[in-house]
């Protein structure tokens, strides 16, 4: 029997009907305003949770100093500390929390690596999963290519094991400290997401907790509506405990820049890479409005010739030679832009050495591109407050939509990167794109861009970092996009992208799955 | 900076300390104790935030101890925080007060004793699992052309990494020692640190990096080695010796206990892991405390890089 089947059979729900709706643009609780933290849980029943927790051995903790760790996320905006921390340890334990969490109404806020942005792996009260107790490799099957892990595990550790092997996982963020189990809630682009679908795509079966307790095996075979709601499901219906993933044989990265002086010509060449399996890797990174790099990489060397043969002639972008003459001929004619032509050039000087290191590079290949990328995002990019909204969309509205992100960057920050990548979708995973950062309208393939303030150190006020974000969602409002980071703090916006009919569906299969809404509150619902 | 409140332990060029820490995690992925323990507050990354939150001292103190001082978070903290530094601060605070007099007690008495004098030229500073291995030490140095420390400093060694302050007559009769040395070579990198501030004017090596530079021990080495690294060398000063080691690599094809970010990985605890997937002829170790952390894994020799130049 499907885990969610009681669910499906519940009748729909009419808007309106509810009361308080926990998604309503006011929906953050006690709090009118939009966009900030959701209310402190107060702490009724706390102590006998407490007792019944120690009871049951689950290993939870209520010093400042195991709290302390969880305070923020790596959004740095969203503030709050939970009463109690647990460390995963097992999907044992695991239910035997979420049981009591039903019973005495206590919030469980689950975190993997704490990369949200938005407040979605902070707690404010209740207790904190802290899903990276489960970090170990079941088993690897080189002769199926595939691999079980405990979710909890980094997808970089992951490739550690993988390596070991001469296996690599498909894709997965860029990012040293994603998940494996918060990747798969909410989707996962990595630079083959153009060809391979997004991480979420390559989970052929999960283990999960469900919000009442019950520890049930999930696949498009068993349990299939559970693994649909599962997978890109923002954690509202299970704690990924276990996940059996796809793998590939190990290649090192053939990696080839192009520059454009024109974003919207630097898009449309990245689809048509995409549209005609050019390459095994694309995205797209500004540097400046007039300097765009459009990154391409390939698996083997016949794919690579294969793309100088037939492709690289009908890209539009330049090497990197040709791209520096042409901005010295730029900034001759337009002297008075000197402070743009400097800051293109310290990002070439410091930027450019950082993505070519000798030691992460051999016989000119690439060997882990995450390694490179993630380390220099983070010298980069990184920093206490970390604001990306993003907008997904289908293929034909991306030019545009991305066009009037930019033009928000630009009056917001001086600046800023765009990082735009498509997603290669699976037509028989549309179920599980359901209210997700997959837009509705998308064809085969979905084009995702994230819209990076580079703060240089400085610090913003949280009202004009929140303003930006609205600036940036309102266009996706407008155009009918969806978005990555559409929980936590973001959430106001749910009802506007999704509409009210597929809300309400999914909230009464919310309301089924987790009666006391204890699993991720504030996150989406 | 960092440890100056102590005076017990000295920072490098920290440039922010746990109030700095923005949560990254990066630390906590090469952290040992996280790989065996999987729980974030045993990382520098879980002792800054609890810190930041309020935490005292005593709540933290577990972690604090348990730190092996490799130095792995180092190279890859966005923030540049002097993490070791930061430990032995807290160290330092820790301190148990009876367990200062007597390490302070040991350490005056030896001060009692006479610097051994040294010549102008190369110092080799071993370690205490080196200095009971007379005919390694002879070996080394014999193809260093440095003579042995007389006074390897342990006691001082030992009260730094507990955080006891030194007794400034101890300090002087071991730098004493030294002063001499145009270049200095340890085998724990944990002197590095130290010794950069206290004589500056000396060139510090560590044991493997002046070993691995001469041809006839480079070329005693085979593509079915592993190679073991010593941590606290190498993270101290990773810019320069990741570009030595990757040199080596290519040279002579055999593989190093790093993982994917060239991080290295402590042996202790964690041999197995270094280990696994791995199709290994003969371990080689800059640190005869190494040795001994494969030894209980078996299923192939394990030399001191001293000894490839035998091969």
């Amino acid at each position: 029997m499907d885990a969610l089947s009681p669910a499906l059979e519940a009748p729909a729900v009419e808007h309106g009907t509810l009361g308080t709706c926990p998604v309503a643009p006011d929906a953050l609780q006690g709090i009118k305003r939009q966009q900030t933290n959701p209310a402190r849980w107060k702490g009724e029943h706390w102590a006998a949770f407490a007792a019944e927790l120690s009871s049951l051995e689950t290993g939870l903790s209520e010093s400042i100093a195991a709290r302390g760790a969880y305070a923020t996320d790596a959004g740095g905006t969203a503030y709050g500390l939970p009463h109690g921390v647990v460390i995963a340890k097992s999907a044992e334990q695991i239910a035997n929390l979420l049981k009591a969490a039903q019973r005495f109404r206590v919030p469980v806020t689950v975190r993997g690596g704490g990369l949200t942005t938005e407040g979605e792996s902070v707690a404010f009260g209740g207790v904190l999963l802290d899903m990276t107790g489960m970090s170990r490799v079941i088993s690897i099957d080189p002769a199926s290519l595939t691999v079980r892990t405990q979710a909890g595990i980094f997808w970089h550790s992951l490739a550690e094991e993988l390596r070991r092997e001469n296996l690599d996982y498909l894709s997965a963020p860029l990012n040293l400290t994603s998940s494996v189990g918060g990747t798969l809630g909410v989707g996962g682009i990595d630079v083959n997401s153009p060809r391979l679908g997004c991480s979420a795509d390559q989970a052929i079966a999960l283990q999960v907790v469900t919000p009442t307790g019950e520890i049930v095996e999930c696949s498009d075979m068993q349990n299939a509506e559970l693994f649909e709601r599962v997978i890109l499901g923002y954690g509202q219906f299970g704690v990924i405990t276990e996940a059996t993933l796809k793998v590939r044989p190990y290649t090192p990265l053939r990696m080839h820049y192009y520059y454009y002086s024109s974003l919207r010509t630097a898009i449309e060449d990245l689809q048509l890479i995409d549209r005609n399996d050019a390459s095994d890797y694309s995205g797209i990174l500004t540097i400046l409005d007039c300097a765009v790099n459009l990154l391409v990489a390939f698996d083997s060397t016949e794919r690579e010739a294969a793309f100088r043969a037939q492709w690289e002639a009908k890209l539009r972008g330049h090497g990197e030679t040709g791209f520096a003459l042409r901005m010295l001929a730029r900034y001759a004619l337009r002297p008075w832009k000197i402070g743009e032509a400097w800051f293109l050039l310290q990002r070439k000087r410091e930027l450019f050495p950082e993505l070519r290191r000798t030691e992460y590079m051999r016989d000119g290949l690439m060997l882990d591109r995450t390694v490179v990328f993630s380390r220099a995002v983070w010298k980069f990019w990184g920093g206490r407050q970390m604001v990306i909204p993003d907008l997904a969309t289908s293929a034909a509205k991306f030019a545009d939509t991305v066009e009037r992100g930019n033009a928000v960057c630009r009056r917001y920050f001086q600046h800023y990167t765009l990082y735009c990548v498509g997603i290669r979708l699976r037509r028989d995973h549309r179920e599980h794109y359901e209210m997700s950062c997959i837009p509705p309208d998308a064809e085969d393939w979905a084009y995702g861009c994230e819209f990076e303030p580079m703060t240089n150190g400085r610090t913003y006020s949280r009202d004009h970092l929140q303003s930006f974000k609205n600036a940036i969602y309102d266009i996706g409002v407008d155009i009918g996009a969806s978005y990555y980071r559409f929980g936590g703090m973001m959430k106001g916006y749910i009802r506007r992208v999704f509409g009210d009919a597929l809300v309400d569906r999914h909230l009464a299969l919310k309301r089924k799955a987790d009666p006391a809404m204890i699993l991720n509150r504030d996150v989406i619902f | 900076m960092f440890g100056s409140r102590s005076g017990t332990t000295v920072g490098t060029a920290a440039r922010s300390d746990h109030t700095d820490c923005s949560g990254c995690s990066l630390c906590l992925l090469v952290c040992p104790n996280w790989r065996t323990t999987h729980d974030p507050r045993m990382t520098p990354e879980g002792r800054a935030k609890a810190l930041q939150h309020g935490a005292s001292l005593e709540e933290v103190a577990a972690s604090v101890q348990a730190c092996t001082l490799c130095g792995a978070c180092e190279p890859v903290c966005p923030e540049e925080i002097d993490l070791i530094g930061m430990t032995l601060d807290l160290r330092a605070r820790l301190a148990d007060g009876q367990v200062v007099k007597v390490m302070q007690e040991e350490m005056k008495r030896k001060a009692a004793h006479s610097p051994v004098p040294v010549r102008a030229g190369r110092l080799f500073v071993p370690g205490p699992a080196m200095r009971i291995k007379d005919d390694v030490l002879k070996r080394i140095s014999l193809l260093l052309g440095a003579d042995v420390c007389g006074d390897d400093g342990a006691d001082i060694a030992r009260a730094l990494k507990a955080g006891v302050p030194i007794p400034g007559e101890r300090l002087e009769t071991f730098l004493a020692g030294l002063r001499n040395a145009k270049t200095l070579i340890v085998e724990d990198g944990f002197w590095m640190r130290h010794l950069r501030v206290w004589l500056p004017k000396a060139r510090l090596l560590s044991l493997g990096e002046a070993l691995s530079s001469l041809d006839k021990v480079r070329r005693g080495l085979r593509k079915t080695d592993l190679y073991v690294i010593e941590p606290r060398s190498y993270h101290g000063d990773y810019e320069r010796l990741v570009k030595h080691y990757d040199r080596l690599q290519l040279e002579r094809g055999c593989s190093f206990n790093l993982d994917l970010q060239r991080i290295a990985i402590p042996p202790a605890g964690q041999a197995e892991w270094i280990l696994k997937g791995r199709k290994v002829e003969r371990i080689v170790v800059e640190r005869q405390e190494d040795a001994e952390s494969f030894a209980l894994h078996g299923g192939c020799p394990v030399v001191h890089v001293a000894e490839l130049a035998d091969h």
